[in-house]
């Protein structure tokens, strides 16, 4: 009988996720034992493991390590990750503080379902193995999938549930049959191993790879494998529409990125599906987004096309790649979760008030709402002295240095732009608008957003004027 | 950190100070005022540095934005050519800042004001930037004041929807340039492109001229990119349509002269037919677009759209003389229209409408407004001793050695000029006095919209006397440009 030996664990590596599975379970108990514990004090237990956790990850920088025999690994990369998920994750918190986020359903399981999330979206970030990558994917989604039915008065919130598991599962479907085909093609489960098989595929590799990025191309809502974005960013509570936004898409980044790179470590022609479908979902999206009258319909477009625009940061395959990709994420999640903070902000919590038509003439009632939300429309269009410009400068050079397949995406990145101009500013200009007499005004006017929102016009500003500081500590 | 490092931010600062004063307070007046004299000073400053003292160009130190697969610096600097641009913003926005006074609603007064501001900041970045993402930054940064001006500050619809055609198209062109930008940049890996010399393979140099040459065209405009000229120009407020029309319609021009010639030397040749056809059919078209037009602003928008297609037509005639002569038609065309978009402004808010057949013989009771209007109608058709005059005959006189066939058939243009020039004035000046029912009794010109429009009638008097004080000391730089092209 042969011994399985346990691998050496190393807690210090793991340490930002013991701390965040620790919040969760805290957060469980505290409700269970105090009958007086309040939403906001579960709430704020969970940023304060936000913060300890966050703090964890800093503590590690500059000590690249792994553990679980390799399956593991934190480096600048799983970092830089680590960060953008804790920050959506804090913000998603802040935004839940609002009145009445879960609905009815029970704070305390709502938050720690929340944080799990987040740990799910941190072991993506790390993972080396497709086992332990599905493992950090089905922990993510599986809270996700009760997350987005928490908003229990409203239909839609069900519908987006049941959407998102039905389409889920089968993105989880084609995601582990593509790992199992990988498996036999390769014989291995490490990304290391499987790169051997990759100088010479196989039929059997090709298919894997293939159904690997389907799977992964519904997690990311690229185009053709999108259809399920709008509803369920519509239905669900905008807490957790902010959170899938920005945390899942970088979760997910992170393991493509890591899979390429790994496995693949230059360009190569099996990459020209993920090229295809990033032009796609930057077609999709744009366009999608201008019959859209719901905002939150609206940004669920756009993170459809701005997912395709972070698959040109992979185009080529360099090393500067990687720390555009992580610019973009960044500059994507200040500009997203922003947004998604001025919804919340202006529905005070309800889900009703985020047609553009609610926010005609919004800039003479509340300039500064406005002006907030017009600096996150700028940035997504792409406008300088914002994150969005930087980012996208960057993603075009990459993209153009990188060959025929760059120079297409970064074309249609320009018209897609374009096209997002009068996406953009159609919220800017109904802002501007007169103010009409006898409009209802939109009445909310929580303080806990006002951090994210202000938060996310810090960091969009800062990083279009000083890119520097992000890019420098990015770049590998 | 040098005092040309925050040029061309002073106004910007200025207008983000008029947004903490008080609404109503007579500051948020002063303020912008303020911010935009001292500008011009400064530029004054720079160009006395430049002209008197020195004859060194003023550079910034090069602070590092970007360093990754390449780089980008925040560097600035004011040479022989970008000063005349420069002079131009500066002495354009103090008027036009003067006029918007004016502007009726007190309420908005402040955030309309800063967006002026705002706006010269960038067309100063624009002209100072020595860096071509700084350069690029500032191209499109300027759609945003615009925008947001027309789409929240004039509260006519037919403007709001003007903001729409302004936007798509000066951002359509602006995504083209930025393409374009970034093309090079793989290149050259750097954004420090002026004054070095690139190895630029002619293939690509076609490619990029052309992303190039697209941008810069939208936004001077010329044929077949201008659709979104006379809407923005005819429904813009005064000030702000002074500003686009008398500066921002240079910006492509200037990215002509100091980024597309230069860098891609080969390209310009190529692409020099077809862009020499572009610029005679917007002088034609422009010219008789003008003639059948009854809105006073949409006509004087045309004969924009003819007067730069001039400028056109002397950059790709690659002629010393008429490279030279394009500044000074630039400036020219520059103090001309805002002289008279600003007067037509006045025009406006006495009779309360734009149309030429609904009003005219306001000689009768405005002579001071009648003798400025005149000096601007004379200047647009081009009378000797006005600076209209010396920057198209120069023009000609050059663009004749190389292209004499384009330049025969654009003199047909000129000669068009005098009539839809004296159409204007006569309509509106001439003829027995009549004015729509409800127009206000006083027509004449009060002190300070003399005071606003003075300057820039003198400016016109005075580059029309003495031509040479532009054409003589832009040479240095675009002479070094041509000859670079001589021997190829």
């Amino acid at each position: 009988m042969t011994q399985i030996a346990a691998p050496q664990i190393d807690f210090g590596v793991i340490a930002p996720l013991v701390a965040l599975v620790a919040t969760g379970l805290l957060i469980l108990l505290v409700d269970l034992v105090s009958r007086r514990a309040t939403r906001r004090m579960l709430y704020s237990i969970g940023i304060a493991g936000c913060i300890v956790s966050f703090v964890r990850v800093v503590m590690q920088f500059g000590h690249p390590a792994t553990t679980f025999g390799g399956a593991f690994a934190t480096d600048r990369f799983s970092w830089a990750f680590d960060a953008i998920i804790l920050v959506a994750l804090a913000a998603s918190l802040l935004l839940s503080l609002v009145r009445d986020a879960e609905d009815g359903a029970s704070p305390a399981a709502y938050s720690s379902l929340l944080v799990f999330c987040a740990v799910g979206g941190m072991i993506m970030a790390a993972a080396t193995n497709l086992i332990v990558i599905f493992l950090g994917i089905e922990q993510l989604s599986l809270a996700l999938y009760i997350l987005a039915g928490t908003g229990l008065g409203r239909p839609a919130s069900q519908e987006a549930a049941l959407k998102y598991v039905l389409l889920g599962s089968l993105a989880s479907g084609f995601l582990i049959y593509g790992s199992a085909l990988l498996y036999g093609a390769s014989g291995s489960v490490a990304l290391t191993d499987i790169a051997h098989a990759a100088a010479s595929p196989s039929m059997l590799f090709i298919t894997g790879f293939t159904l690997f990025i389907v799977g992964v191309g519904f997690k990311l809502a690229l185009a053709p494998f999108h259809v399920w974005t709008p509803d369920v960013y519509e239905g669900s509570p905008i807490a957790i529409t902010a959170f899938m936004a920005v945390a899942v898409k970088a979760a997910t980044f992170s393991v493509l990125a890591r899979f390429v790179y790994v496995v693949f470590g230059h360009d190569v022609p099996a990459l020209a599906p993920l090229w295809a479908i990033a032009i796609l979902s930057m077609i999709v999206g744009n366009v999608g987004a201008i019959a859209q009258t719901n905002l939150k319909r609206l940004l669920a477009y756009s993170s459809i096309a701005q997912a395709g625009y972070v698959v040109l940061a992979l185009a080529g395959v360099t090393g500067s790649g990687l720390s555009t990709m992580v610019f973009y994420l960044a500059a994507y999640a200040f500009m997203n979760l922003g947004a998604f903070a001025v919804i919340a902000l202006v529905g005070d919590g309800s889900e009703s008030v985020a047609d553009i038509d609610s926010y005609r003439g919004m800039f003479w009632r509340r300039p500064w709402v406005a002006a907030c939300m017009t600096v996150f429309m700028f940035s997504l269009a792409g406008i300088p002295a914002t994150a969005g410009f930087i980012g996208k400068v960057l993603l075009l050079g990459q993209a153009i240095a990188a060959g025929p397949w760059g120079i297409a995406m970064a074309v249609v990145l320009v018209l897609g732009t374009l096209v997002s101009f009068y996406v953009y500013f159609k919220v800017v200009w109904a802002m501007f608008s007169p103010l009409e007499d006898g409009a209802s005004a939109p009445a909310g006017n929580a303080l806990v957003p006002w951090i994210a929102v202000a938060a996310g016009v810090a960091g969009v500003i800062l990083m279009g004027v000083l890119p520097q500081l992000f890019y420098s500590f990015f770049a590998t | 950190m040098q005092l040309i490092d925050v040029f061309p931010l002073v106004p910007f600062a200025f207008g983000l100070l008029t947004l903490l004063v008080p609404r109503g307070n007579q500051w948020v007046r002063i303020l912008p005022i303020l911010g935009a004299v001292l500008t011009l000073g400064m530029s004054l400053g720079f160009a006395a540095g430049y002209f008197v003292l020195g004859g060194t160009a003023t550079t910034s130190s090069i602070h590092p934005w970007i360093v990754g697969p390449w780089t980008a610096a925040y560097h600035v600097r004011v040479d022989a050519t970008s000063i005349w641009f420069v002079l131009l913003t500066t002495f354009v926005a103090v008027p036009a800042i003067w006029a918007a006074w004016s502007y009726g609603d007190a309420q908005r007064q402040r955030g309309f004001m800063f967006l002026l501001l705002t706006f010269e900041s960038t067309l100063l970045g624009l002209f100072t930037a020595a860096d071509l993402l700084v350069f690029y930054v500032y191209w499109d940064l300027m759609l945003i004041p615009v925008f947001v001006l027309l789409a929240g500050y004039t509260g006519s619809p037919d403007a709001r929807r003007a903001a729409w055609a302004y936007l798509i198209y000066n951002g359509a062109g602006g995504l083209v340039l930025l393409l374009g930008v970034v093309g090079l940049v793989v290149v050259t890996h750097t954004f420090e492109v002026l004054g070095s010399t690139f190895a630029v393979a002619p293939a690509l140099q076609w490619w990029l001229f052309g992303a190039f040459a697209i941008a810069f065209l939208v936004k001077t405009p010329a044929f077949p990119f201008h659709a979104w000229m006379p809407p923005t120009y005819t429904h813009s407020p005064p000030p702000l349509v002074a500003m686009i029309s008398g500066i921002q319609s240079k910006a492509g021009l200037y990215g002509f002269i100091v980024f597309a010639l230069p860098l891609f030397p080969d390209a310009a040749h190529a692409w020099a037919p077809l862009m020499l056809g572009i610029a005679l059919v917007s002088i034609l078209y422009g010219a008789f677009a003008a003639l059948a037009q009854t809105d006073m602003k949409t006509l004087v928008a045309y004969t924009s759209l003819s007067h730069l297609g001039l400028v056109l037509l002397a950059l790709f005639a690659f002629d010393i003389t008429s490279l030279q002569a394009s500044v000074l038609m630039i400036v020219s065309h520059g103090l001309i229209s805002a002289a008279l978009f600003i007067m037509l402004g006045f025009i406006e808010e006495r009779v309360g409408t734009r149309d030429l057949f609904a009003f005219g013989g306001l000689a009768a009771k405005a002579p001071r407004l009648q003798a400025l209007m005149l000096i601007a109608a004379m200047a647009l058709l081009g009378l000797p001793g006005l600076s209209g005059f010396a920057g198209e005959f120069l023009i000609l006189v050059g663009s004749w050695q190389t292209q004499p066939v384009v330049t025969a058939i654009s003199l047909l243009a000129i000669v068009i000029a005098s009539v839809y020039a004296l159409r204007l004035y006569q309509a509106a000046m001439h003829g027995e006095y009549r004015v729509p029912a409800g127009a206000p009794a006083a027509m004449e010109l009060r002190p300070r919209e003399l005071l606003v429009v003075a300057p820039l009638l003198a400016a016109i008097i005075f580059f029309g006397v003495w031509p040479a004080v532009v054409t003589s000391r832009t040479s240095p730089p675009i002479f070094g440009h041509l000859r670079s092209y001589e021997t190829r």
